[in-house]
């Protein structure tokens, strides 16, 4: 049973198209993260299903019933705020009763359900803080208790860990998916973070300019891009614009870049001759010392000669820039586990990486 | 320190100007309020005995009906000007766009600049005994002559000026208000109202409470309004305090009533301050 379908949803200011021909469906106790730049619709999506936008054309049904015509309070959608929103004149405790008020849960039974929540997101005897005596962190668990108190049909999360600094968005993050999972709640994170968006969804939507792009498993999205866009937009990645120049063998291609690198690719999309876009992620490079003996011409790998631009050790990862001839420039990034050659800027390496890593878009 | 020297320097002109202009004058009206006052006199001679009779005259219940009309309508006429402002202000800080914004403040700033004596002949020639609107207040039976009916025209007087800066004064406390905490509100089960009852009212506290203070000061203080609109049936302090200056040139008794005025909206201010800060949960 889908908890939430939009059917070709289409809102607009004016002239400017916010969200176009959106179709999106999502089943119980799920979570779908919404991904994308700002300004793609994302955030209009979000509002149309909390209600606070009407859609010009299509349809949003909660739980099989169509809530167009349902005002924001008349619907059941828990909604966690960037800002989180909390009532800054009111305790945490007021805060987390508040939807349980306006709901009509029996007075008697708010209290408990109250410390119920405080003590699922782990901030039971906070009950008479006010907003301002919490820390960022604890802000967000009220205001994700707050949301989850009136067992809502569905909760909406916008960018819900942006506004943390880095270390505890981590632990936050773990913290949120187990409470979220612990409660079955259906749910949809909005965010323009990937991390954010890979991380806790179960499938990744990807919106650009209006549209859906693609939805997937988080590994697809990232395996298998369905565009350019999608892509650049999730994970790292080098380009090149290359031309193809026949097959070579069995299943591999030859393009050939306008600086005249020869990059072999599989899976070749389609038969025709033309111009692609070619993506490598910086993470499938391999990085070897040119004085490493030499290494025997694989046709189902690519090997390339450059030399070392910048070194940036960042702790698990090092991120290599190096220069190919007739400037193109390309990210590595190689693990920082065993004995890694250590390279210096000015030091000649050999790229290698394989066809199978080389995501191909004809344009 | 240095810098803190060089800074209270930037308080001298202001301090001047006070002592010389404020505190000076107050402490002669204070000094006036305690003398004993000779009937025919222009004011107290100088020294005259020292004397509270000044201000026990003011004990009796026919003073203490001017004191009521005073307060009461003028807090009436703050509590409407709230009521009615607050909508307006948040339409115009919330729903309003830019332009359409600058149109409103600009229009209500031109209003309060428009001048109270013309307005309140404005009034009085539209809803007083002889004013054009008469012949229909008598043929629905409204007594124009009535107490009631000029302390109703008196308030619709006081809210020509409490209503603007009701609303001047409110916009900028709903512009500061965060709008996601209505939507937060609406999306836990608030309606529409029940949302601005809780959330928005709540946190414009401040806002709402300068507004009543300033309106409440110029409803007190109002001297021309209950002046003309009362036609000698209402009076307010302010006028008593006039007639004792320049009708019978009683001067400490005139003193003595502007120092219990003074004493009173003090009070006044800081009973409602304390109210507030009570409330204020931010």
């Amino acid at each position: 049973m889908n908890v939430l379908e939009l059917k070709d949803v289409t809102k607009k200011y004016g002239e400017f198209v916010a969200v176009e021909g959106v179709c999106l469906e999502i089943e119980e106790g799920k979570i779908l993260s919404l991904l994308g730049p700002s300004g793609c619709g994302k955030s209009t999506t979000l509002r149309m299903i909390a209600g606070f936008t009407t859609p010009n054309s299509g349809t949003v049904a909660i739980a099989g019933e169509n809530v167009d015509h349902l005002k924001p309070y008349e619907r059941n959608v828990g909604l966690l705020f960037q800002d989180y929103a909390l009532f800054p004149h009111m305790t945490v405790e007021q805060n987390v009763a508040y939807g349980l008020r306006y709901r009509g849960t029996p007075k008697p039974m708010i209290p408990s359900r109250v410390q119920q929540m405080l003590s699922l997101v782990r901030m039971l005897g906070m009950e008479a803080r006010y907003p301002s005596q919490l820390s960022g962190g604890q802000q967000q668990r009220v205001a994700l208790a707050r949301a989850l108190a009136t067992d809502p049909q569905i909760v909406l999360l916008d960018e819900p860990l942006s506004a943390l600094d880095a270390k505890l968005r981590l632990e936050l993050r773990i913290e949120l998916k187990e409470i979220l999972r612990s409660v079955g709640a259906t749910t949809i994170v909005v965010t323009h973070d990937q991390e954010e968006a890979l991380s806790l969804g179960d499938e990744v939507v990807v919106m650009h300019a209006g549209k859906v792009i693609q939805r997937g498993s988080p590994i697809e999205i990232y395996k298998a891009p369905a565009d350019k866009f999608v892509a650049e937009f999730v994970g790292r990645s080098n380009w090149f614009c290359a031309t193809r120049r026949g097959r070579s063998s069995g299943d591999l291609s030859s393009y050939i870049t306008s600086n005249g690198i020869e990059i072999r690719t599989r899976s070749a999309p389609t038969d025709r001759r033309g111009s692609a876009d070619l993506c490598i992620r910086p993470e499938h490079i391999e990085l070897m010392d040119v004085t490493q003996g030499v290494v025997s011409d694989e046709p189902d790998q690519n090997l390339l000669e450059g030399v070392v631009v910048d070194v940036a050790p960042l702790g698990a990862d090092v991120h290599v820039v190096v220069d190919l001839p007739g400037e193109t420039r390309l990210q590595v990034i190689r693990k920082n586990v065993g004995r890694i050659p250590t390279v210096v800027p000015g030091q000649p390496v050999r790229l290698c990486f394989a066809a199978s890593d080389v995501l191909v878009f004809p344009t | 320190m240095r810098h803190f020297k060089s800074q209270l320097l930037l308080l001298l002109p202001a301090a001047a100007v006070y002592l010389f202009f404020l505190v000076l004058p107050l402490w002669t009206v204070i000094a006036e309020s305690f003398r004993t006052f000779t009937p025919g006199r222009i004011g107290a001679v100088a020294g005259a005995p020292l004397t509270v009779k000044n201000y026990t005259e003011f004990a009796g219940p026919v003073y203490a009906t001017y004191f009521g009309q005073t307060y009461v309508l003028a807090f009436f006429a703050s509590v409407i000007a709230i009521i009615i402002a607050f909508p307006v202000a948040y339409y115009i800080a919330k729903n309003a766009s830019a332009s359409v914004r600058k149109i409103w403040i600009s229009a209500l700033v031109g209003l309060m600049f428009l001048s109270a004596l013309v307005r309140i002949y404005a009034i009085e020639l539209t809803f007083g005994s002889v004013g054009i609107l008469a012949p229909f207040m008598s043929f629905v039976g409204v007594n124009m002559n009535g107490t009631a009916y000029i302390n109703i025209i008196i308030i619709v007087g006081l809210l020509h000026y409490a209503i603007p800066i009701s609303i001047l004064i409110m916009i900028g406390a709903i512009l500061n208000l965060n709008p996601r905490l209505t939507e937060a509100a609406q999306s836990l089960g608030a309606s529409a109202i029940e949302s601005h009852l809780s959330v928005t009212i709540p946190l414009c506290i401040k806002g709402i409470v300068s507004a009543f203070l300033v309106s409440m000061t110029f409803g007190v203080s109002a001297f021309a309004i209950p002046w003309i609109l009362g036609r000698g049936r209402v009076q307010f302090i302010s006028n008593i305090i006039y007639s004792r200056f320049s009708e019978v040139s009683n001067y400490p008794s005139g003193a003595a009533i502007s120092i219990i005025m003074l004493v009173l909206s003090l009070l006044m201010i800081f009973i409602i301050s304390r109210i507030a800060t009570f409330f204020d949960r931010t």
